[in-house]
């Protein structure tokens, strides 16, 4: 779900996107995204995607993340999305496998920031 | 260059004992169509029904800011109170305004919250109306509240408007859903959280719904296909419980049908409007 590949195309996407380059400027922050089986880390500075971290190991922190089944990403990913399945606060209302762990203060800080990207993410489906 | 046939005027009344300065702006002539705004939220979502030939020929279409939205002030000492919507305040100020206009059994539209109320309404006023039209409407709907929508260390403004603007369905035009979006992040401190407290909180409609007689009142209920606040299925528990209940699920929508794509809405609306003009004897 989370490779290599799909983390650089994140990258290169995320990093192009002219709403980012507006909204941004706050967003510096590190989160993670995971699955059963997957876990990656993105690291935001300034609204751009400077790291990206596949298999992270203990050292590499974060303040929150998403985690979810691969089957509620696949859902996430669909287009057109399922309704329910078609945004980070709807899956965070109705879907209850679909989990923010971590700091939700500083996610909901980042509310603006965190939504686009996630927005962003959501074009770039996973091979 | 184009003026808009909206005018808006301030109306000064009482209710319950306090003073309110309350904004409403109106277009058409006709059946009186009285639209409620969402949670945190104005009048200026209505725009596009008041601009509608097809709907302002037919029918006067009024809307108006609750207190401490848009363009209405809070009543005087706000400050010294926290600001929590209550079923009995929100049915008490709606009516002051139906009956400081004179609105002549009227139709009441509302979304979301205000698709909640038209519930209560049609339950208490039922021989004073013509009909309701619940855009979003469910009878309870707990699990909004959330303390972060008045905290802090977030921005109120950005976080409300960001997570409304995700309720939106992902067919809608993004200028729609932007402008929505926009309107949003003016809300007051603490007002969309004052709004969710009634609509998640203090609103159970269920008790109520038995009460309503579709003959003397009707009752139509459009939800859209991507509302995750109020479900489909929140509303078709609504309609079972109202029998005669007219009741669509709007595909590709989602929970602001009459800003977030009036275009695609306005197909939904329209046999709902044929429908409240139809005396068919009453």
């Amino acid at each position: 779900m989370f490779s290599t590949e799909w983390l650089t195309q994140l990258q290169t996407r995320l990093n192009a996107d002219p709403e980012m380059q507006v909204i941004g400027n706050w967003f510096t922050v590190a989160m993670s995204l995971s699955s059963e089986i997957e876990r990656c880390i993105l690291r935001f500075e300034r609204g751009r995607l400077v790291q990206t971290v596949p298999s992270p190991r203990l050292d590499v922190s974060c303040a929150f993340g998403f985690r979810a089944s691969t089957d509620i990403w696949t859902r996430f990913f669909s287009d057109p999305p399922q309704p329910l399945y078609h945004d980070i606060f709807a899956m965070l209302m109705r879907v209850p496998g679909f989990v923010l762990e971590g700091d939700s203060l500083v996610a909901m800080q980042h509310a603006r920031a965190l939504h686009r990207a996630m927005r962003v993410l959501r074009t770039v489906r996973p091979s | 260059m184009a003026i808009e046939p909206i005018v808006g005027r301030y109306l000064n009344l009482e209710v319950d004992g306090a003073s309110h300065r309350v904004f409403f702006e109106e277009a058409g002539s006709g059946v009186p169509l009285l639209c409620l705004h969402t949670a945190g939220a104005d009048s200026r979502q209505y725009r596009h029904l008041m601009t509608d030939p097809d709907v302002t020929s037919r029918y006067r279409v009024v809307a108006f800011d609750m207190p401490y939205h848009g363009r209405s002030n809070p009543p005087d000492g706000w400050w010294l109170r926290k600001y929590l919507l209550t079923t009995r305040d929100y049915l008490a100020m709606i009516k002051a305004v139906w009956d400081a206009l004179a609105l002549d059994r009227p139709v009441v539209l509302g979304c979301s919250i205000g698709g909640a109320i038209v519930l209560a309404l049609a339950a208490e006023f039922q021989r004073e109306l013509r009909g309701i039209i619940g855009l979003e409407s469910s009878a309870f709907a707990p699990g909004r509240y959330n303390e972060f929508l008045h905290h802090p260390a977030i921005h109120g403004g950005e976080l409300g408007a960001t997570y409304t603007y995700a309720l939106c369905a992902p067919q809608s035009p993004e200028s729609s859903t932007r402008e929505n979006w926009w309107l949003y992040s003016q809300a007051g401190p603490g007002v969309y959280a004052g709004d969710v407290y009634f609509y998640s909180v203090d609103w159970d409609g269920r008790p109520n719904l038995a009460r309503i007689d579709t003959r003397v009142c009707k009752v139509s209920l459009l939800t859209g296909e991507y509302d995750y606040s109020c479900t489909p299925e929140m509303t078709r528990q609504v309609a079972a419980s109202i029998p005669g209940s007219r009741m669509v699920i709007m595909p590709g929508m989602g929970h602001f049908p009459m800003i977030e794509n009036y275009p695609a809405f306005r197909e939904f609306l329209m046999p709902e409007l044929a429908f409240m003009l139809d005396d068919d004897g009453r």
